[in-house]
């Protein structure tokens, strides 16, 4: 698309109501930095940001000033750990978090033990590849790791909450061929969500790794539209 | 934005980074009454806005070092996490197959309201914007409903419409139009 064909689509993808080819052009105009873009979706904000102003308001009940300002904590010094063992602890966090209060069992905890321990292991392979994905401040974001050797440990944030019955779903995507299943998994309290994928991982062979939401239980192939798509390259 | 709400935007940006529990109480006064409401709006669920208006402040709160003021202000930094978030859960829960299946004119709550709000006073050319939007054909109205409340694509909504896709999109661009043009004279006046 021309910058003149693109005129009349910068309010539609604000709005998240272009198809995907034309909301991924314009999205990798704005990945570009492309000056001509961000001043259209600049100007085009206006009408989107006014229609909240449209909505008639409802109160929230009194209790839910209480539950917000629960939120604040004093603040925590800030950790000086290298990356990848600050990463590793994070895993850690989120899986015991993950798990505590929903399965007390002491298999459950030898299961993320032993989850913990693959995922450390992947993370500390000399041939560990980094994929960072979530740029924008509202999008999902993390990073995933991935190991010929170990395997691939995905670590998200900001997804999505689930209904009940479902569940997250990881997959594999070749450059051809369909998706293989890589494991499933659900987010903390906090949003943040650990999957370990501990097993050989030939990271030529696949084009990206994938998230879709799928009934408790997984799917072979996907049943939805995934949430998200991480390219390897 | 009048220059005073910048100014003290700006103020509870600082404070919010400096981690002040006061800053966070300020957001939710400010912003917590909108944020439920849009939230009703898009999920039509009372109790689970409760528990996304305490997910958005809690992004907030812990985001907010990522917050660039030159991309816009807080209050659109703060409605497009709850508009995203509330979104994402009615597309993941079964609510796609119970309530959002009902026809728009069966729903709990009406569309958008017309009605002056408190909102006025935190987002622009509000009044322009709601005669605009009352100034909008049935058609038009439901298509930027569908879009902006349901989160659907244009496709999406010829198919929930049983409609062209090429009506949808005529129908689309002329309410946008529409909004745009009294947007752009309420400014100039």
């Amino acid at each position: 698309m021309t910058h003149s064909e693109m005129d009349e689509l910068y309010e539609l993808y604000l709005l998240g109501a272009l198809e995907f080819e034309q909301a991924s052009e314009i999205a990798g105009h704005v990945n570009r930095q492309c000056a001509y873009c961000l001043a259209r979706l600049k100007e085009s904000s206006r009408v989107i940001e006014s229609l909240p102003s449209l909505i008639e308001l409802k109160q929230p009940p009194p209790e839910l000033r209480a539950r917000v300002l629960a939120i604040a904590k004093p603040p925590r010094k800030t950790s000086s750990w290298p990356p990848a063992f600050a990463l590793a602890c994070a895993a850690s966090l989120a899986l015991a978090f993950w798990g505590i209060g929903q399965q007390k069992r002491l298999d459950e905890l030898n299961r993320q033990r032993n989850e913990l321990r693959s995922a450390l292991a992947i993370l500390s392979e000399a041939d560990t590849k980094t994929v960072s994905f979530g740029q924008a401040e509202t999008e999902p974001q993390g990073r995933v790791f991935i190991s010929h050797n170990g395997g691939v440990v995905f670590l998200g944030n900001r997804l999505p909450r689930l209904a009940s019955g479902k569940t997250y779903e990881f997959w594999l995507v070749p450059a051809k061929g369909t998706p293989q299943p890589g494991g499933l998994f659900k987010t903390n309290a906090q949003g943040i969500a650990v999957n370990v994928l501990a097993k050989s991982v030939n990271p030529a062979d696949y084009a990206a790794v994938a998230v879709s939401v799928e009934p408790v239980g997984g799917s072979p192939q996907p049943t939805s539209k995934p949430i998200l798509i991480v390219p390897l390259g | 934005m009048h220059p005073e709400d910048k100014a003290s935007d700006a103020l509870l940006i600082a404070k919010l980074k400096e981690r002040d529990p006061g800053a966070l109480s300020a957001a939710y006064d400010r912003y917590g009454t909108l944020t439920f409401s849009l939230i009703v709006r898009i999920t039509r669920d009372s109790s689970v806005a409760e528990d996304l208006v305490q997910e958005v402040f809690l992004r907030l709160w812990n985001r907010i070092q990522d917050f660039d003021e030159t991309r816009g202000s807080l209050s659109v930094w703060v409605l497009a996490i709850a508009r995203n978030m509330a979104i994402d859960y009615i597309r993941s829960s079964h609510a796609r197959f119970t309530a959002r299946t009902k026809p728009l004119d069966q729903t709990d709550f009406a569309p958008i309201s017309y009605k002056p709000n408190e909102a006025d006073n935190t987002l622009d050319n509000s009044r322009t914007v709601k005669e605009a939007f009352t100034s909008l054909n049935p058609n038009q109205r439901k298509v930027l409903e569908l879009a902006y409340f349901e989160g659907y694509s244009q496709s999406e909504i010829a198919l929930r419409l049983e409609e062209p896709l090429g009506t949808v999109k005529s129908w689309m661009r002329s309410a946008l139009t529409r909004l745009r043009t009294a947007i752009q004279e309420g400014r100039a006046k």
